[in-house]
């Protein structure tokens, strides 16, 4: 890696700007990544912010399983977003499906549509694993593990 | 030539004001978060924002004006780095100074928002068009006690060259406590035009996502962030010189301390309101700046006249 690859990378590692999207989850995951983003926990240490368009965002947060109403306008969030861009699975619904599974409008996890980085189990999962799922995405772009499939 | 282009480059200009500029953002954000009782971002955050946004892919919507989308970042950073050479920042003089300047930096400080209504206007967005009509709504509230509170000390020294408004101060202290109204006044006005919380409504990102900069990624909203850095930069510059012109005649190294000092008194002040008080609507903002700061922006201009008329003339 050249000099100035790495300094882009270590930027993009430093500064992850993510957009929260709610594909279909029962909001207990929602409430979680917006108490995440509040005063006590200080996601900003880690240059974490928060943007209302996709235009701007390197990460989607993406929470709950994908349902058939949501599936376009979830393509349709991810193909705004600039590239370089990472989609992280919140919650066990947007990893699997979760207790939504089999049911007659819902797809699956975010991973049948989208390429996910992340995964983030846990109904609701708590902040601090959101924060730890993140640092790690984060960490993992640092140091790619050999089978990477960053999307 | 030489020496020009190292001027308009490096010192004092494209390169220090980019480095000053991402420092103020730094210090705003810091103190904003401790304010808010939390750690806030790192020192280098600024940076590795604006060189991740620098490498990242650069979209622009159907249907824009592409041309002019790509422009806008361009003419609003040309702006406001244009604006800061007539400025007296650390000596009594600005690095060009000519009879009239205050009035050309004052215009030049309006090219930005004319750049963001523009910008956002030919993406083609409801979230960006909703933006840029504020950005041109809010311009017409702030603008005009913006200009009568910093022309006002320019009549009391009968001058229209920031250089002359300073040197004058420099001699009679005491006029510039006849204008802090003034400084109030102005003060309120820059954070309208910076578009900071209370006047944050064009960006406002809970109702209309990201105003004007909605479409903008990569390269282009890298510009447009550092513009508005530069821009804080330059207007406190301009509030420093215009109503706190002491020490001026020290020398390089403890005038441009002093002048770092009193950017950094303003950017604090700044970040404070900005912990302080929540966003307005549109119609309170307008409201506010045409029935309080407008009347109180004539008051200070008349008090100027007056004070003139007395003593100077
Ligand atoms: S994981 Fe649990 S809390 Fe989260 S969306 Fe699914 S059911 Fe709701």
């Amino acid at each position: 890696m050249g000099a100035i690859q790495r300094i882009v990378q270590w930027s993009r590692v430093k500064s992850p700007w993510v957009i929260h999207f709610n594909s279909g989850a029962c909001n207990g995951c929602d409430i979680e990544i917006v108490a995440s983003l509040t005063p006590r926990y200080d996601l900003e240490r880690f240059g974490v912010l928060l943007k209302g368009t996709p235009r701007h965002a390197d990460v989607l947060l993406a929470s709950g399983p994908v349902t058939r109403q949501i599936e376009d306008r979830l393509l349709r969030i991810y193909e705004q977003m600039a590239e370089p861009k990472f989609v992280v699975a919140v919650g066990t619904c947007a990893c699997t499906g979760g207790v939504f599974q089999g049911l007659y409008n819902v797809k699956g996890g975010i991973d049948r549509i989208l390429p996910v980085s992340a995964y983030i189990p846990g109904c609701p999962v708590t902040p601090n694993a959101i924060i730890d799922g993140v640092v790690k995405l984060l960490a993992s772009l640092e140091n790619p593990p050999k089978k990477a499939s960053a999307g | 030539m030489g020496t020009a282009l190292i001027q308009i480059l490096v010192f004092p200009g494209l390169l220090f004001l980019a480095v000053a500029g991402l420092a103020g953002e730094f210090i705003d954000r810091r103190l904003y978060a401790r304010f808010q009782n939390r750690m806030g971002p790192p020192w280098f955050q600024p940076l590795a924002d604006f060189i991740k946004l620098l490498s990242k892919e650069e979209l622009v919507p159907d249907g824009a004006d592409r041309g002019l989308f790509r422009l806008m970042p361009v003419f609003a950073l040309t702006a406001v780095v244009t604006a800061f050479f007539y400025i007296p920042l650390w000596g009594t003089s600005a690095l060009h100074a000519f009879s009239g300047d205050a009035i050309v930096v004052l215009y030049l400080l309006t090219i930005p928002t004319f750049t963001y209504f523009l910008g956002g206007y030919t993406s083609k967005s409801v979230y960006a068009l909703l933006g840029s009509a504020r950005t041109l709504t809010q311009l017409y509230a702030y603008e005009v006690p913006l200009f009568l509170a910093v022309l006002g000390p320019c009549l009391l020294a009968g001058t229209w060259s920031l250089s002359e408004l300073t040197l004058f101060f420099q001699a009679r202290p005491w006029a510039l406590a006849a204008n802090a109204a003034g400084f109030v006044i102005a003060l309120i006005a820059l954070l309208g035009k910076l578009e900071k919380v209370p006047f944050d409504i064009p960006e406002a990102e809970t109702e209309i996502v990201g105003g004007a900069f909605t479409e903008y990624s990569g390269r282009f909203l890298a510009w447009f962030r550092l513009s508005f850095d530069i821009e804080m930069i330059t207007g406190a510059s301009l509030l420093a010189a215009v109503f706190l012109p002491f020490g001026l005649g020290l020398g390089f190294a403890a005038g441009f301390g002093l002048y770092l000092v009193k950017i950094l008194f303003l950017i604090a002040l700044i970040a404070l309101i900005r912990s302080l008080v929540a966003r307005l609507r549109i119609d309170q903002m307008i409201g506010f700046c045409w029935k309080v700061l407008a009347p109180v922006a004539f008051l200070q201009v008349i008090v100027n006249l007056v004070l003139k008329g007395i003593f100077f003339s």
